[in-house]
């Protein structure tokens, strides 16, 4: 680091800075943890979440007229798919194993051996 | 004033000059330019189910220790923590000094996924990951490291299983007394916060709520962090730091609806763990049934899992050969940067290796 006067401005600024932050912190962490504050913004989430339901519902109502499909329908199939992918991969592993047909992308790697000791500790 | 004094403040104007030049060149560049790539070690997944994910790396050594190393991530997190880049990546570190590493690391759990459990992190992907590993290295014993609620994820794995070949558990961070988690405790409130409200509407827990719950810990922090930032915007290291750190405190993950709201009730509201009630799969979960060697890290400085909420584990865990350490540093300078590469890394490696054999 550089080497700072007594008259330094910067080095004046980096240390109201520091004192700044540990304040904020103090003073902003007794707010936030007030009985008050939590019940202030559990209201706002769960107007939040009101507010989302409302939309959710209507946008099903929408699509629902529209002949589309919902999200979570979507979010059905996708699962679907996730499932069906797993099992595959599940019956590929499976088949590589036994089937000698069926050869490893890589060759596998040589193992190291599993011997080591804990170094030595210098006599002290 | 005297002609040594005004030396000095031409000195130190020279050196603010030059650095206010590079800030506003260098400043460009951060702009324009990609963060550094992390978690980049070599590695081969061997599992993954949903959000769950098991990673084997690649030896660095020719001949490793016996007992293989599997370091369990918290679920809010990405597990690059432990390796940002080289020469500042705890696996590299182990991996050079001989061990064999596997990972659990997590995914974004889907909308289908809604419906995990905390039984179903501890009680089938935990042993999932244990037999994969146990496959893979041909070893029965195996040793356990957790990072912050990874490290509960871990306990109450152990507690469940004292006659599995745990070879140590190791915890970093691990709350086991969340009564004494004042933030949260106050945000997770009974009265104010309906969680099955939550978790029925959104499914999963949003990353965002909790990237807010988290960043309100220490609510003038974000400010100070990036005036620090555009102060230091000259030093390269200081830039890279600061981009791995942030990218990996946003990079946060939603939890399984299910699995947030075990949390918030068993844990948060009823203190299960430390009171001695909680149960899994229908069994009492018994920290006092480990017997492996345990050493258990906390952080002086740390807001998110303060002494009091971690400190009480040590006295909970039965075994006999026991340590529990208390170092410099924050919650997450503690297991990453270069708090953790002068303390913690060769404190865990000194330990871990008179004990894998």
């Amino acid at each position: 680091m550089a080497g700072t006067t007594p008259t330094d401005p910067a080095s004046l600024f980096r240390e109201m800075l520091g004192q700044w932050e540990n304040m904020a912190n103090e003073f902003g962490a007794n707010v936030l943890k007030s009985g008050e504050f939590t019940r202030v913004m559990h209201g706002a989430n769960a107007a939040n979440i009101k507010f989302k339901e409302a939309r959710t519902d209507m946008m099903e109502k929408a699509l629902d007229a529209a002949n589309m499909p919902s999200k979570s329908e979507i979010a059905d199939i996708s699962a679907r798919l996730h499932r069906i992918e797993a099992t595959v991969e599940r019956i590929e592993s499976m088949l590589s194993g036994q089937v000698g047909g069926i050869t490893p992308s890589e060759p596998p790697r040589p193992k190291p051996k599993r011997t080591r000791t804990p170094p030595a500790k210098a006599a002290g | 004033m005297s002609d040594g004094a005004s030396t000095g403040i031409l000195d130190q104007a020279r050196v603010e000059f030059d650095r206010a030049l590079k800030r506003n060149i260098k400043g460009l560049g951060y702009f324009t330019s990609s963060a550094p790539v992390l978690g980049a070690s070599p590695k081969d997944r061997l599992l993954q189910r949903g959000t769950m994910n098991l990673y084997h790396y690649r030896p660095m050594s020719d001949e490793v220790y016996r007992v293989p190393l599997l370091l369990i991530m918290a679920t809010t997190n990405r597990g690059y923590i432990f390796d940002m880049v080289p020469e500042q990546s705890l696996v590299e570190y182990l991996l050079k000094a001989g061990f064999d590493v596997f990972m659990l690391d997590w995914d974004a759990p889907r909308a289908d996924e809604k419906h995990l459990g905390i039984d179903d992190y501890v009680l089938d992907f935990l042993p999932s990951c244990i037999e994969r590993v146990k496959q893979e290295t041909g070893e029965d014993d195996f040793t356990i490291v957790g990072y912050c609620f990874g490290g509960v994820l871990s306990a109450l794995w152990a507690g469940l299983h004292p006659d599995a070949p745990l070879k140590n558990l190791v915890c970093f961070t691990t709350p086991v007394n969340f009564s004494e988690m004042e933030m949260f405790q106050a945000w997770s409130d009974r009265r104010f916060f309906d969680v099955d409200r939550l978790v029925d509407s959104f499914g999963n827990c949003p990353a965002d709520y909790l990237y807010t719950a988290f960043d309100m810990l220490r609510p003038g922090a974000r400010i100070a962090g990036n005036i620090r930032l555009m102060d230091n915007m000259w030093n390269d290291e200081f830039v890279k730091s600061f981009r791995m750190f942030d990218r990996w405190a946003a990079d946060m993950l939603p939890l399984a609806g299910e699995y947030f709201r075990e949390t918030t009730k068993k844990l948060m509201w009823n203190n299960e763990l430390y009171n001695g009630t909680m149960e899994l799969g229908g069994r009492r979960v018994d920290l006092g049934a480990i017997t492996a060697p345990f050493l258990h890290v906390t952080a002086i400085h740390d807001h998110i899992v303060p002494s009091a909420a971690s400190a009480p584990l040590i006295e909970m865990i039965g075994s006999t050969d026991k340590e529990a350490v208390a170092m410099k540093g924050g919650h997450v300078s503690l297991v990453a940067g270069g708090n953790a590469i002068k303390r913690l890394w060769p404190k865990l490696t000194d330990w871990l290796s008179e004990r894998s054999t």
